[in-house]
């Protein structure tokens, strides 16, 4: 479903990503793993269309079409969805009002009529119950003085609402307690399903005891250094990075 | 060098003689002191970024009379009254029957009730300030006095919709006086609209007079058309305990000047004013406020929100000025701008006066852009970029809109801001 070849991407004229080639089919959940500074985030945001990152060389083709040929809305109608890892507060837009815009402009996309408000209220209210979320939040301005949890389960909260091909989840395990993660987790696994892909970023492994991927990708240096299966997390957990030539200290 | 421009006299020669004689020798008094009164220039101080967009050519003299039809108002149940070219217009106007409120027309007042409203009339405007309003007074064909006796509560809003009919060249002169008895309650909503495609030009006086513990809440939507010229003042004068509450929705036009003056007279008064302006074009808003702060523990708080496009030009000047005697006195003062285009000019300027030595007072003017994270956020949801601006400008002005107590006034203007600002992204 989703290729990566070659990708290279700068920020302010710093090279960041540094060539990475990347597989994911449809069903799969891969895990993106790295310690800080390695890349990790640009990727996402790469992905999903940031234009403060500047796409130097490769492609990456969902679907067979480039993904980079396509604006930001764009690439969100044909099914990518970026969990963010700081979602952003907007006071005067009610968190209603937004998820309905969102939900109504992917539907339009799709040739689907528009929900209308009270046929969205209740879908909002059953979806934000599956996230522990109270629906009071609902009226709230987006992310409005939402606690780091609070924020995270929002972005699991429009993941469940929007049905993403690829839902990318930018360090959704950071900031959060125990409790916050065990739901933030139970939302991703929802998410699973055999026509969706899910590329999970994060600096830890502990997600990953809730959510069994696929694979386990590393990032060092804007490249992937090495792949293998779910096994390869606990591997990082023990050992760190050290062993694959990785200094962390130099990394961050 | 060339001498400043002057009022030309016909401006001073009212159309209508139907008013009381004691109102009829104020406003031949009034015109008197301003004959040869020259017009604001660039040198002007408080017309200094607007004097060139004003115009005040022979034609708009002339005194637009009532006649025609109605025009689009808001589509209001309760009490209204309407006024069509500075007269009011009874049968189109539903008045309040409501114990100890008195509601009547300039033109109906005795001789007693005429000669005690002449003594009040502009008392609540420094005539410096707001030379171009003092027309009014030499002009007004009728107006409207609403008198609220001790702990009358007037139990809904009171609309008072002035349409300015401009299928002819010339001006009107809606005038409005209020006066509210201690302990009374009022909520009053002006909304400016007109109709037909000549030259005109509005000139509208609002004075309120708080007695002790009064409270009045002022809604003033300013809706006039692309040929009106607006020039407005509004007036309020505060005893001990009473609070006045301002909401002003502005959009942009030729020439649109809104004075506010607020006077805290005695202690524990209060007041709160929001505004917020958009405009678009070649379009032009400007708006003066003055808070005095007279008498000591008195709060005030004012927050206004500007929104420019294109090559339009917003004005915000908010004057705080506390007095030698005013202690405790407490005053919050901010102004947020939005530019939505390169060409859009916005001019803010808060002017603090202090002479008492144990006050609280805050300001903050910010101009900016729409934030990028947040336009990213959205537009990552598959959000149109159009879209997405237009929800964050809105976003930008909501709260103040939020915060009119009248639901609709508040729907009237968010539909209106949300079709203005929609069409403001077309070409983005």
């Amino acid at each position: 479903m989703l290729s990566i070849k070659n990708l290279h991407a700068s920020v302010e004229g710093k090279e960041i990503l540094k060539g990475i080639n990347l597989e994911i089919k449809a069903g799969e959940i891969h895990a993106i793993m790295g310690p800080n500074g390695s890349g990790k985030s640009t990727l996402s945001q790469v992905l999903a269309g940031n234009e403060a990152f500047e796409v130097t060389d490769g492609e990456v083709l969902m679907d067979g079409n480039n993904l980079l040929d396509l604006a930001t809305e764009e690439r969100a109608r044909e099914g990518v969805f970026l969990a963010f890892q700081y979602p952003v507060e907007i006071p005067g837009v009610s968190n209603m009002q937004f998820l309905r815009t969102a939900v109504n402009a992917l539907r339009h996309h799709r040739g689907e009529d528009e929900m209308n408000a009270a046929e969205f209220m209740k879908l909002a209210r059953e979806t934000s119950k599956q996230v522990d979320l109270d629906p009071s939040f609902l009226k709230r301005g987006v992310n409005e003085g939402f606690s780091g949890g609070e924020k995270k389960r929002n972005e699991i909260l429009q993941a469940l609402l929007l049905k993403p091909r690829l839902a990318i989840l930018d360090e959704t395990d950071s900031g959060l307690d125990i409790d916050a993660l065990k739901v933030v987790a139970d939302g991703v696994n929802a998410l699973k399903s055999e026509d969706r892909a899910v590329l999970m970023v994060t600096h830890y492994q502990r997600l990953l005891n809730h959510i069994v991927p696929d694979y386990v990708h590393v990032l060092a240096d804007g490249r992937i250094v090495k792949s293998g299966g779910p096994e390869l997390a606990f591997e990082l957990e023990e050992r760190g990075y050290g062993w694959l030539g990785i200094n962390e200290a130099v990394a961050s | 060098m060339k001498p400043a421009p002057t009022l030309s006299p016909a401006f001073l020669e009212p159309a209508g003689q139907q008013l009381p004689a004691p109102l009829l020798a104020l406003r031949k008094q009034r015109g008197t002191a301003l004959a040869d009164m020259p017009l604001p220039t660039r040198k002007t101080e408080n017309w200094k970024y607007s004097s060139r967009y004003l115009q005040m050519n022979e034609a708009l003299a002339t005194g637009l009379r009532p006649e025609g039809k109605a025009g689009p108002a808001l589509a209001v149940d309760g009490y209204h009254v309407v006024f069509r070219n500075g007269v009011i217009v009874p049968e189109a106007s539903v008045y309040p029957d409501t114990a100890g409120i008195e509601i009547k027309s300039f033109s109906e007042l005795s001789d007693t009730e005429a000669t005690d409203l002449a003594e009040r009339l502009d008392n609540t405007l420094d005539s410096n300030a707001v030379q171009l309003a003092r027309l009014n007074s030499a002009r007004f064909e009728d107006g409207l006095l609403v008198r609220l006796k001790p702990d009358a509560v007037l139990d809904q809003p009171l609309f008072i919709v002035c349409e300015t009919d401009a299928s002819h060249s010339g001006s009107a002169y809606p005038r409005i006086y209020v006066d509210a008895g201690r302990h009374s309650k009022i909520t009053l909503v002006e909304e400016y609209i007109s109709t037909g495609g000549e030259p005109a030009m509005v000139n509208a006086v609002t004075e309120f007079t708080l007695a002790e513990g009064a409270q009045v809440t002022s809604v003033r939507l300013s809706l006039d058309g692309e040929n009106v010229q607006h020039i407005g003042a509004t007036g309020a004068r505060l005893k001990a305990s009473s609070r006045f509450e301002s909401h002003t929705v502005g959009f942009g036009g030729p020439l649109r000047r809104h004075d506010l003056q607020v006077r805290l007279e005695e202690p524990g008064a209060e007041c709160k004013l929001n505004g917020v302006v958009v405009t678009q074009g070649k379009q032009h808003y400007d708006n003066h406020t003055t808070i005095e702060h007279v008498a000591p523990h008195c709060n005030s708080e004012e927050t206004y929100r500007n929104i420019a496009a294109d090559q339009s030009h917003i004005i915000f000047n908010g004057r705080i000025h506390i007095h030698q005697d005013a202690q405790k006195s407490n005053a919050n003062m901010s102004n947020k701008n939005l530019l939505l285009s390169n060409g859009a000019e916005i001019d803010t300027k808060p002017e603090l006066e202090i002479y008492a030595d144990d006050v609280k007072c805050a300001h903050g003017a910010t101009v900016g852009q729409l934030n990028e994270d947040s336009i990213f956020y959205l537009v990552s949801r598959g959000i149109g970029r159009r879209e997405a601006t237009t929800l964050l400008s809105m976003a930008f002005i909501n709260e103040l809109i939020e915060q009119i107590p009248v639901a609709l006034v508040r729907e009237t203007s968010q539909a209106r801001l949300n079709e203005f600002i929609d069409r403001t992204f077309v070409e983005v």
